[in-house]
């Protein structure tokens, strides 16, 4: 039997029937959940030798991620500023039950976050890819990320297509040309700008060896490693963000 | 749409240049006539060019540099799956880009 | 001829610039009289570095717009001098040139660019411009394709492997850790490149066999000398570095029409040249910095500048003999690979960088047992105009 709830505007406490009425909005706000298969974490060996673990965030790690993620709201170059600002959005009502059917990966370098994707699925079918954030410049921390959460859509949660658009031109333009995307203009993306594009399921799996890498089973011992997650160095992390042209192609 | 790219061939001497310089290299002469670049030849070398300037939509473009029977080497692009440095090619003229939304025709090249 | 000394030399940070291009190249001229000490003496000219200022950055006439940023007008003259990604070296000769003629005293030479100000696609077509406008350019050729096409030939005809490039790409970016300005400052390793699971991903191809770490990063940067004559250079605080001799020497522009394209015909008169002129031979460089805007192409120019014999400057780099402790230590400073690549800029940070080195004052990446003779080549266009320096330590 929970505990009585105290209504401070009222000063008193709610009597059944208010709780009751509380806890059916809250379960309106709060939409039902698609089962969601787990995602394998993987090791990537990136160029400078050091090894990024990719694994699914648990809603418990989004504070650590919003205090990373939130000081870049304020970095006006490469859109860092917008795709910042709707992460700390999409991550935030993740936790809060206002989001649904949200997942997060994260691309972790001993112990430190270096990198976040998320995306959620519209319905069984379908998938909504949101954002990708790189905090750790210079390795193709984003393109791995990226391309495991095609591998999350397609492979382990059974999707036929993910629908993606990009705030930048640049990394839209990269991704539209390498998969390649198809257009689906019919379907507004959820972000609010463009209309989607789409990386089909044939599509994904003629270019899997082409761009999705990193190796199973993560040995426990570096799994291990990867929790808690740990805060990149603040000032470290933003000059080398404002110092590092993320790709030359 | 120009049907055939041209080398220069001096009216002097005879010599076929290609690019056209304003001096003939081998008798200096400034006077040529165009001759189309046609034919097989050999491909000398060549690459996959993954990152492209904007006006290209494509993954990738091969590009080759080719030494044609008719005496002049060529670079243009191959349309060849996977070249061999020494194959015999033939040249072709075709779309090679879009320049201010106008289509730029050039080499292309096939394998014999 | 009077002999001609570097007195004074500055450099920005590379990579993305916070300043505009302008402050940029204020701040390094700055640095370069301040590391001069010139005191209430006049500059009589400057002569400005540069290749995309006008369609990159919106501004024609850089030089004019440099000396009134830097209040030296009237008195100081002013041109900019492009020579594509030679234009840092061509600016140090006509520096030179100035002064040994005796036409100016104090010359400052100072080169930027601020590429950031265009994406990567339009920096990339913006420098196949340097291409052969009917031949080349058309079919969408771009500089990593003619590199790409002429490592394909170097690797068939020299045995020159994959694992050579990225030795490259690894010593400079070790180099370049140590160097507080280069832009690119994360060690690679062979592993993580080429070797390793995910190295095709890590290292994805730009133009075969050329992959993403054998091309160097579109940067910004600005950097600055001041030169006088070496008379006038001993009573200035520091070391001068005399500029023992340069060397210029061009090729045709289309690389098919080159009788043999494995030939930098160029790189090789140039490197002659400016030899002749200090009375030097390779073996007397103690450091070199070459122009690597692709890693194929330090191997090639050390062969093409007779430090090694043509076709065995991989198996140096084997042997280790370019590494900082090594024989003929190249690009310590992280050459283009790691340090950036400014395109007009390039030239002159070059110079910077060995003036640093012959001075002992390179810190981190200091060449050891203090270099007397430094070398340094920058590659114009895809090797169709050249700018070899030799400096000599001292006047």
């Amino acid at each position: 039997m929970s505990p009585p709830v105290y209504d401070w505007d009222a000063g008193e406490y709610l009597t059944s029937e208010e709780e009751r009425m509380i806890d059916e909005l809250e379960a309106m706000l709060r939409p039902p959940v698609l089962p969601m298969a787990p995602y394998p974490p993987k090791a990537v060996l990136l160029a400078s030798g050091e090894t990024m673990v990719v694994r699914q965030a648990s809603v418990d790690e989004v504070d650590t991620m919003l205090k990373v993620i939130q000081p870049l709201s304020w970095l006006d170059r490469d859109f860092y500023n917008i795709v910042a600002a709707r992460l700390f959005a999409e991550l935030l009502g993740w936790k809060t039950y206002r989001v649904r059917n949200e997942y997060c990966l994260v691309g972790v370098i001993d112990g430190v976050l270096a990198g976040i994707v998320n995306g959620r699925l519209w319905d069984e079918k379908h998938g909504v890819s949101f954002h990708t954030l790189t905090l750790k410049r210079g390795l193709r921390v984003g393109s791995h990320l990226f391309a495991s959460k095609m591998e999350h859509h397609i492979e382990y949660l059974g999707q036929d297509e993910v629908w993606i658009v990009a705030e930048s031109p640049i990394g839209h333009r990269r991704w539209m040309i390498e998969y390649p995307l198809d257009k689906k203009f019919e379907v507004q993306h959820e972000l609010g700008g463009a209309p989607s594009w789409v990386l089909t399921r044939d599509t994904y799996f003629k270019a899997k060896s082409r761009l999705v890498t990193g190796s199973r089973p993560v040995s426990p011992e570096l799994l291990a490693k990867s929790y808690p997650l740990r805060e990149p160095d603040l000032k470290v992390m933003l000059t080398q963000i404002e110092h590092t042209l993320e790709a030359r192609v | 749409m120009a049907m055939t790219v041209e080398a220069a061939k001096c009216t002097n001497c005879g010599k076929v240049s290609y690019p056209m310089h304003f001096y003939c290299p081998a008798c200096r002469g400034t006077k040529f006539e165009p001759v189309p670049v046609e034919g097989e030849g050999k491909l000398i070398t060549w690459t996959r060019v993954y990152a492209l300037p904007l006006d290209y939509a494509v993954l990738y473009t091969t590009l080759g540099i080719v030494e044609l029977d008719m005496g002049v080497r060529a670079t243009g692009q191959l349309d060849i799956t996977e070249p061999k440095t020494g194959q015999r090619v033939r040249a072709h003229i075709g779309k090679v880009r879009e320049i201010n939304g106008k289509d730029v025709t050039g080499l292309v090249f096939t394998a014999v | 001829m009077r002999d001609v000394a570097i007195i004074g030399v500055g450099s920005t940070q590379f990579g993305r610039a916070q300043w505009s291009l302008l402050k940029m190249m204020c701040e390094a001229s700055h640095d370069a009289i301040v590391d001069a000490g010139i005191g209430e003496k006049k500059i009589d000219a400057v002569y400005v570095a540069n290749m995309g200022s006008a369609r990159n950055n919106r501004m024609a006439g850089l030089s004019s717009a440099l000396v009134d940023r830097l209040n030296l007008y009237p008195h100081t003259v002013s041109e900019t001098i492009e020579n594509g990604p030679a234009s840092g070296a061509s600016a140090i000769k006509h520096g030179l040139h100035s002064v040994a003629s005796g036409f100016c005293d104090l010359v400052l030479v100072c080169g930027g660019e601020r590429m950031q100000e265009v994406n990567n696609f339009e920096a990339t077509e913006f420098v196949s411009y340097l291409s052969h406008r009917y031949a080349e350019y058309v079919y969408g050729v771009t500089l990593p394709s003619l590199a790409g096409m002429f490592t394909r030939l170097y690797m068939e005809r020299y045995g020159l492997k994959p694992e050579h490039l990225a030795m490259v790409a690894i010593k400079n970016h070790a180099n370049g850790a140590k160097n507080r300005k280069a832009h690119l400052r994360i060690p690679i390793t062979m592993e993580g490149i080429l070797t390793g699971p995910d190295a095709l991903n890590n290292n994805p191809w730009i133009a075969e066999p050329l992959r993403f770490f054998d091309c160097c990063p579109v940067s910004d940067g600005a950097s600055a000398v001041l030169l006088a004559p070496a008379e006038m250079a001993k009573q200035f605080k520091k070391t001068p570095v005399r500029i023992a001799g340069m060397g210029q020497a061009t090729d045709s522009q289309a690389v098919q029409d080159r009788p043999d394209p494995t030939e930098l015909t160029a790189v090789r008169m140039a490197a002659e040249r400016a030899f002749a002129m200090a009375k030097l031979a390779p073996k007397d460089i103690h450091v070199a910095e070459l122009h690597d805007a692709f890693t194929i192409l330090e191997i090639a120019e050390s062969e093409e500048c007779g430090f090694f014999k043509k076709g065995e400057g991989h198996k140096a780099l084997e042997r280790g003999e370019t590494k900082i402790g090594g024989k003929l230590p190249i690009n310590p400073s992280g050459g283009l690979k790691s340090r950036g690549h400014p395109v007009g800029n390039t030239g002159v940070s070059q110079i910077v960088e060995l003036v640093l080195q012959l001075r002992g004052e390179a810190g981190d990446y200091q060449v050891p047992n203090q270099p007397q003779h430094g070398f340094a080549v920058n590659f114009g266009g895809f090797g169709n105009n050249v700018v070899a320096t030799v400096l000599k330590r001292g006047v």
